[in-house]
């Protein structure tokens, strides 16, 4: 039996800066990992482009874990254990497995990090058969700079999400024929710098509103049959082409690693924990950062964002953490796919709420609202769906439901 | 020179049943199969059903196989250590006479099976659809792992002297003294052989001078749950019947996600998934039960059935003496294959007596299933036990070692999943697929990119990094 004050869940990032930020404010933590080494998925992520925001220079994936990890290393509040699994999360306990062997360890507060899974072809529902070649790219990724194989000769990429655009330029400089990126959509979700940098310097073309119909081939992938879709994301048959290729690389989003937190209520939207604006989940002493709360595109923002949830959950395990009882809901308009947290303390101070458009929008404001007093207001030269983004204001003024809307 | 009493061909669940019989009685035996592991056709994608046995025709091979073989399994699985879940079936449907029908079918087979009425059925499956009123309860409807089940049988059956060949191509057959069996790799004899090829029937027979049967390829597709999907399916529910399959069921799985399908589609030899299926499951699946979340699907698969005719064919070659040719093994041939392996035991005139000593196979059960004490002893004597592979199945190294380490040799990332449920969660294997790719290059003490998925030709890598060019 281990007894803590914080145990935060997953050595990734969010997970590394939240046992940072709890130990700075006075809690000893424990920090867990399911992999043999801190960083999470940071460490096969080689492309540079890592911590402009939190550490004001470029960096690649494994330095960005590697600061990250010395300073955990180095913090006498923190105790890690590696290869480590949580196999249940209780009240204010978890039981894991893995190099402690059976282990139960009590804390007062607990922070979920464990970041995301890719989704899968059967979460696509992807039609044809199941041969070797079809991989998400965060699999190709580890394959690649980890493992140091090439997985295909002919790839065909299906989704415009980062790491797939980041695998395209990846295998192409490893002389991999790239033959195109597939996007159901008619919008890339993935960041512009890297549709630039990783598909058009390299002449890859990126067709949207197509996908992968089906995926011919009985032991390896020999070729895919794609088009267009419609509207409705349903393929329009006479538009059906086939391609030879070896490997299909799936690039399609992401899902919060919550299976072993799923009796807490998540959002419909995000999949991720149902917060408030101390990233406190319905049960008070579970807290939840990073990308199994909702999928970021900085690794940068993961890291600002679980430094506060490592500081709420340290506050809570010394009964520090006060909470106004007026409780104010956090609404927005259909012009936006989500809005996080869901609900916010009235009091004094400013406070920051994270959003998602739903379509592109150019030139407008965005404001948030109490009644008819306007709390903050935001102007966006170009906003795109595929870019989360976050409004700060003063709460001070804010009594009822605030709403976030277009204006 | 060793001369086999019997060589079977084809190590799908029927083939290793009969495999795992002779070796009891005693008969020296060789499994040959063309892919890399058993159970990778029609054996590896089904609905896991051992079916009580009141839906075939009575006095038919497959109502009297049936039967007899869900007899058989509870003692079998016991043996092998393979999870049978009894969890029983519901035939729901609104037509009383039909199921009354089917009820009196039962009878006749001799299938212990109830009449349940609207309130009995909620109580059981609250997602039931609102509109169901009656049903039959067939009480010993079971679902169990049809692969494990098979890998066991021929784990088992290597214990006690049965020889396995895999990745065999056979060349040719001629019949001297004995029959003289020459593959790709090397030429094997035997007194008999027995046709269990499958979907391969036909392809065999030829090599053999047996005779062609007219099969039919039925495409049955499904959708796989996720586990950590709480809707509740405490027994498999079939829809009535129709003249062509069971029509789309929901069960569960012995390993506590549940299964949705299958489709029945005329088909080639090809295990594809298509959209067209897809919405026909989600369609029809409505009609038993209410509020599946589609979305909650973390794997869709196909299965081919071989169909010759309305019965089983289980004979002795009239062309081939000392051959047997075994057709059509479509539903109920997975609750059938142990009854068939006594009925070909019967048709070789050999008796179904089994040895005295004859030895066990330790079970698959992981690590996380073991007994707290069982555990504390492996991880104060193994360190792979405290090294994680798979995070959603919560399989260790020491799991993948022992799955790779049986009597069976396995070295496919798929065989390995069958054996241990490694990449079978959420993620699919997002995470676990390199380390498993890697633990089998180790132990097999072969090169990473030499690692198959399944079967030959499924290479994981296609070579280094900085050494593949693209002409």
């Amino acid at each position: 039996m281990i007894n803590t004050d914080v145990l935060v869940i997953g050595g990734g990032p969010a997970g590394m800066a939240a046992a940072l930020s709890a130990s700075e404010n006075g809690s000893k933590v424990v920090l867990v990992e399911r992999d043999n080494i801190l960083g999470g998925i940071l460490n096969q992520c080689i492309h540079n482009g890592f911590g402009l925001h939190y550490f004001h220079e470029e960096l690649t994936g494994p330095e960005f874990a590697y600061r990250f990890r010395k300073l955990v290393e180095a913090d006498k509040n923190i105790t890690v254990y590696t290869n480590t699994l949580v196999t249940k999360i209780g009240e204010k306990f978890v039981e894991v497995m893995g190099a402690l062997g059976n282990e139960r360890i009590n804390a007062k507060a607990i922070v979920l990090a464990m970041g995301c899974h890719e989704r899968t072809a059967g979460n696509i529902n992807l039609c044809g058969t199941r041969p070797m070649g079809v991989l998400t790219a965060g699999t190709v990724q580890k394959m690649v700079n980890i493992d140091g194989k090439i997985v295909g000769k002919d790839v065909v990429i299906l989704g415009s999400g980062d790491i797939g655009l980041i695998m395209a330029r990846r295998l192409t400089l490893e002389g991999a024929k790239v033959h195109m990126v597939l996007e159901i959509n008619q919008t890339s979700s993935g960041l512009r710098r890297n549709i630039m940098q990783c598909l058009e310097d390299f002449d890859i073309p990126l067709l949207f509103s197509h996908t992968v119909f089906e995926v011919v081939g009985r032991d390896r992938v020999e070729g895919i049959y794609y088009g267009e879709v419609d509207e409705n994301f349903k393929p329009i048959e006479s538009t059906r082409k086939f391609l030879k290729c070896d490997t299909v690389v799936l690039s399609v989003g992401l899902v919060p690693e919550m299976a072993v937190a799923n009796f807490v209520k998540t959002s419909n939207i995000t999949n991720g924990a149902v917060v408030n604006e101390f990233y406190q989940t319905e049960k008070g002493w579970l807290f939840s950062c990073g990308n199994i709360l909702h999928v970021h595109d900085l690794v940068d923002n993961v890291a600002l964002e679980a430094k506060q949830a490592g500081k709420f959950a340290s506050l809570y395990a010394s009964n520090k953490l006060l909470a106004s009882d007026n409780v104010l809901e956090v609404e927005h308009s259909k012009d936006f796919s989500y809005a996080l947290p869901a609900t916010i303390f009235a009091g004094q101070g400013n406070t920051e709420i994270k959003f998602r458009l739903k379509a592109k929008i150019i030139k407008k404001t965005i404001v948030a609202k109490c009644g008819d007093v306007i709390l903050g207001k935001k102007f966006v030269l170009a906003g795109v769906p595929g870019e989360m983004m976050s409004i700060t204001f003063d709460k001070s003024g804010a009594n009822k439901k605030i709403s976030l809307e277009i204006v | 020179m060793k001369i086999y009493d019997c060589i079977v061909i084809g190590a799908g669940v029927v083939g290793t049943s009969i495999f795992n019989k002779l070796t009891r009685i005693g008969k020296t035996c060789l499994l040959l199969d063309k892919a890399s592991d058993v159970a990778t056709g029609a054996s590896k994608a089904n609905s896991g059903i051992v079916h009580a046995g009141y839906d075939p025709k009575p006095e038919s091979l497959k109502a009297k196989l049936n039967v007899r073989g869900n007899k058989l399994y509870p003692q079998i699985c016991q043996r092998l250590g393979v999870k049978l879940n009894h969890c029983g079936a519901l035939v729901v449907g609104n037509d009383l006479e039909k199921i009354e029908s089917l009820h009196q079918r039962a009878k006749l087979n001799g299938v212990k099976t109830e009449i349940w009425g609207k309130q009995q059925i909620q109580n059981k499956v609250p997602c039931i659809n609102d509109d169901i009123n009656s049903a039959l309860y067939a009480v010993d409807s079971y679902v169990v792992s049809p692969y494990l089940f098979t890998i066991s049988l021929a784990d088992e059956a290597i214990l006690n002297g049965g020889e396995i060949a895999l990745e065999e191509d056979l060349i040719s057959v001629k019949k001297k003294d004995c029959f003289e069996i020459t593959t790709k790799k090397g030429t094997y004899y035997s007194n008999h052989i027995i046709n269990s090829a499958g979907a391969g029937y036909n392809d065999v027979a030829k090599i053999l001078g047996t005779e062609q049967k007219p099969l039919e390829f039925r495409r049955g597709e499904y959708f796989v749950f996720d586990k950590t999907y709480n809707l509740d399916v405490p027994c498999t529910i079939f829809p009535l019947p129709s003249v062509v399959s069971k029509g789309i069921l929901v069960t569960p799985t012995v390993d506590g996600n549940f299964l949705v399908g299958p489709t029945s589609d005329e088909s080639d030899d090809c295990t594809k998934v298509t959209s067209k299926g897809l919405q026909k499951i989600k369609e029809n699946v409505m009609t038993t039960i209410k509020g599946i979340n589609f979305k909650k699907s973390i794997r869709q698969f196909s299965g081919i059935r071989v169909i010759c005719g309305n019965d089983f064919v289980i004979e002795k070659s009239k062309l081939v003496d000392g051959v047997i040719n075994l057709a059509g093994l479509c539903s109920p041939a997975l609750t059938s294959a142990p009854a068939i392996a006594e009925m070909v035991l019967d048709l070789l005139g050999y008796e179904n007596k089994e040895l005295d000593n004859l030895k066990q196979i330790e079970p698959y059960v992981m690590f996380k299933d073991k007994p707290k004490d069982e555990q504390q002893k492996l991880l104060a004597t193994d360190e792979n036990y405290k090294n994680i592979v798979c995070k959603c199945e919560k399989i260790t190294k020491g799991d993948i070692l022992f799955a790779l380490n049986r009597p069976l040799k396995v070295h496919s990332v798929d065989g390995v999943k069958r054996r241990t449920n490694a990449g079978m969660g959420g993620c699919q294997g997002g995470f676990c697929f390199p380390k498993v790719v890697e633990n089998i290059a180790q132990e097999n003490g072969i090169e990473f990119e030499k690692v198959l998925k399944e079967n030959r030709g499924s290479e994981v890598a296609v070579g280094e990094i900085r050494e593949v060019h693209h002409d």
